[in-house]
């Protein structure tokens, strides 16, 4: 029927033509996705700060967004000795100019002494500022990560927005998608009146301090520990950075 | 009026859209629809029916990839060599799951994340290969286009009459509109309507077994009302 | 070492590609009348999945991404390329059984071809991309996926055999009691994902 030499040539042909479509194709797209994806991260950095804005995010255009982030939000990155590092510095090592679009997830798997971390400051229309931390952690799946609010004091939770790669919808996604469970982070402390670090956990079975517990999911004990261990952990890094800007 | 068409539409006129292919698009939806009759393609429908838009979505991004594959391979029908017949194949799916994906992304870039591996997994989708083996190997474009569409919109709508019932019973919303719940957010307040206030969402509809327990309770229903497509086994 | 064996064991029984994720349904249910042929699709499957997994994870790390031969990021050329691998990869794997074991040959039969368009192969290893495993982690993914997923079909085959002797309804005889059953073997397995792997070690 057909000889080897046509196989040949018609996978080569068809090779060919499929690999350039595609390759115009994502060169074609490729400013739209990454400010789709520049968009989506400042949206989850946002979200932590839904309740000062007073607008529903995930219903503002692509446009809205990068102006608000631009106008509203001073991004830091830090080490976790608590020292700033400068934007020459930051391209050097991730590549990134912005904050924002580096890749955090990487970071996070650094060695303590390399890891870089991110501190987003708000300052709302009255002129209030709220300090943005992150935190990353595993859930049952993958891995869960969150940013958490500060007031101006760097202890109490103003705010805070989690989101997961792979949760079980309904059990372990609940931590991004049920207001009623991850709006009780807000309010809640993570320093003791001594000022000794405590964080907010999420524990089983009634609430017991209210200043740094939340209630756990049910079906979802693995995901609400890996939230506690990520709150316990991811804001310890911070904790040197916590303490020379709570002085001044 | 159909007696009229059948011998104009047989050879000259490429595009036509007579009764037998309006039946090409209607029979995959009811009566030899792919997911409930054919069984073909369950594996996405469970994963992406917890939200009526990501089955939208999904939907849609099956359609036109079932079209568009039928469509090419058949044109190509007579050219593909037998012996590479399947890598063909699954190439030229391949390669329009690829821009599905692509454009998916710089659409709505939400859905493609919440979607993720499941958009790839339209590559073995077994609708795909079954429609490629089965009708565009041995039929014309035009004809195999509109199979194509037909088999992807019965696969849409079960997708999306699962992922109605998953996302009333399990969030009480539907495309993200609060319907029912307990707090005033939503436009039915079970709280504050005595008659309702029994109810509560049931988060089994949201894990995925509740997707197998829908698929064989319409199973169930189709084939009560249509004993013709009950097994013999 | 020991995350190594966490992610065997998490593959095979916590996350498991049939039970829990629901990939390669259609197969799934089809071979599923009786256990013979059950075991060996399932055979047929870890087979595939432990040789495909490492496979694509060697393309996608030499060939498709930054660091790789051709020095750009090539991924969006990955799907083309990953099932392109495993039809390839499931016809050289025909074509060794039948030369080294005709009497595997015979009774694997037309599974082996059809392995190519099962969901679970291919989920796997984009699952295996999206969790950003390492070479060793793949393999052990692959294995574990591989016999997670013959597991799941043997189990479910051996209720669909002894359900034959049942008053089923007519019209939920088959296929309806298969969705039904895979749904109910699919809630059993959720009780397995509160295990902590960790306590394997």
């Amino acid at each position: 029927m057909f000889s080897t030499s046509y196989i040949i040539k018609f996978t080569l042909v068809m090779t060919i033509i499929v690999a350039l479509v595609l390759s115009l194709l994502v060169s074609g797209l490729k400013g739209v996705h990454t400010e789709n994806e520049s968009v989506y991260n400042k949206k989850g950095i946002l979200s932590a700060v839904s309740q000062q804005l007073g607008k529903d995010i995930n219903s503002m255009g692509n446009k809205e967004v990068q102006e608000l982030f631009s106008t509203s939000i001073d991004q830091k990155v830090i080490n976790l000795k608590g020292e700033v590092i400068s934007p020459e510095d930051i391209k050097a090592k991730t590549g990134a100019s912005e904050p924002v679009d580096i890749d955090w997830g990487k970071e996070i798997k650094k060695p303590e002494n390399e890891r870089l971390l991110p501190v987003f400051t708000y300052k709302s229309k009255d002129n209030k500022e709220y300090n943005i931390l992150y935190v990353r952690g595993k859930g049952l799946w993958d891995e869960i990560w969150g940013y958490i609010a500060f007031e101006s004091d760097w202890n109490t939770i103003a705010g805070q927005a989690f989101d997961h790669k792979g949760e079980t919808p309904g059990l372990g996604a609940e931590i991004k998608d049920n207001k009623a469970w991850y709006g009780q982070f807000t309010g809640r402390k993570i320093y003791n009146p001594e000022g000794e670090f405590k964080s907010v956990s999420v524990v089983k079975g009634g609430v017991k301090i209210p200043d740094h517990q939340v209630d756990g999911i049910s079906g979802a004990t693995i995901t609400a520990n890996g939230v506690d261990e990520m709150m316990k952990r991811g804001l310890k890094y911070y904790e040197s950075y916590i303490q020379k800007n709570k002085k001044s | 009026m159909a007696e009229v068409q059948v011998p104009v539409k047989s050879e000259s006129s490429v595009f036509s859209f007579g009764k037998t292919e309006r039946r090409l698009i209607t029979d995959p939806i009811s009566d030899n629809n792919p997911i409930t009759v054919q069984v073909l393609g369950v594996c996405s429908a469970l994963a992406v029916t917890t939200l009526v838009s990501k089955a939208l979505v999904m939907g849609i991004a099956v359609m036109l990839v079932t079209a568009f594959s039928n469509y090419f391979t058949s044109l190509l029908r007579e050219y593909i060599p037998k012996s590479v017949r399947m890598i063909v194949q699954l190439v030229i799916i391949a390669f329009l799951v690829t821009v599905v994906e692509l454009i998916l992304k710089a659409v709505n870039y939400p859905i493609w994340k919440e979607l993720s591996v499941f958009i790839g997994l339209i590559i073995t989708n077994c609708i795909l290969m079954g429609r490629l083996e089965a009708y565009a190997m041995a039929n014309k474009p035009w004809k195999s286009f509109l199979d194509g569409i037909g088999n992807g919109l019965g696969y849409g709508v079960i997708l999306v009459i699962i992922a109605v019932i998953r996302e009333l019973a399990g969030k009480g919303s539907l495309m993200d509109y609060k319907i029912i719940g307990p707090t005033s957010e939503y436009a039915l307040n079970t709280m504050e309507i005595s008659w309702l206030s029994w109810y509560a969402p049931n988060n089994l509809a949201i894990l995925s077994p509740a997707a197998m327990f829908i698929i064989a309770i319409i199973i169930w229903v189709q084939r009560s009302r249509n004993p013709k497509l009950v097994d013999i086994s | 070492m020991s995350d190594i064996i966490n992610i065997f064991i998490k593959s095979a029984f916590i996350e498991n590609l049939a039970l829990s994720y629901f990939l390669g349904m259609c197969s799934f249910l089809a071979v599923s009348k009786s256990v013979k042929t059950a075991l060996g699709l399932g055979i047929a499957v870890v087979f595939v999945q432990a040789i495909t997994m490492p496979v694509n994870w060697l393309i996608d790390h030499y060939l498709l991404g930054e660091g790789g031969v051709f020095g750009m990021d090539l991924t969006f050329l990955r799907f083309i390329i990953f099932i392109s691998t495993i039809a390839a990869l499931v016809q050289l794997v025909e074509m060794v059984v039948e030369k080294v074991s005709p009497s595997l040959y015979n009774s694997l039969g037309i599974f082996l071809p059809l392995i190519t368009v099962n969901c679970a192969i291919l989920g796997g290893s984009l699952f295996m991309i999206s969790k950003e495993y390492n070479f060793a982690q793949s393999v052990s993914f692959g294995l574990g996926g591989g016999i997670g997923w013959a597991l799941a079909i043997v189990a479910i085959a051996g209720i669909r055999e002894k359900l034959a002797y049942s008053h089923v309804p007519p019209a939920l005889r088959g296929l309806g009691m298969a969705f039904f059953l895979t749904g109910l073997m699919g809630m059993a397995f959720m009780g397995l994902m509160g295990i902590d792997p960790a306590a394997f070690k």
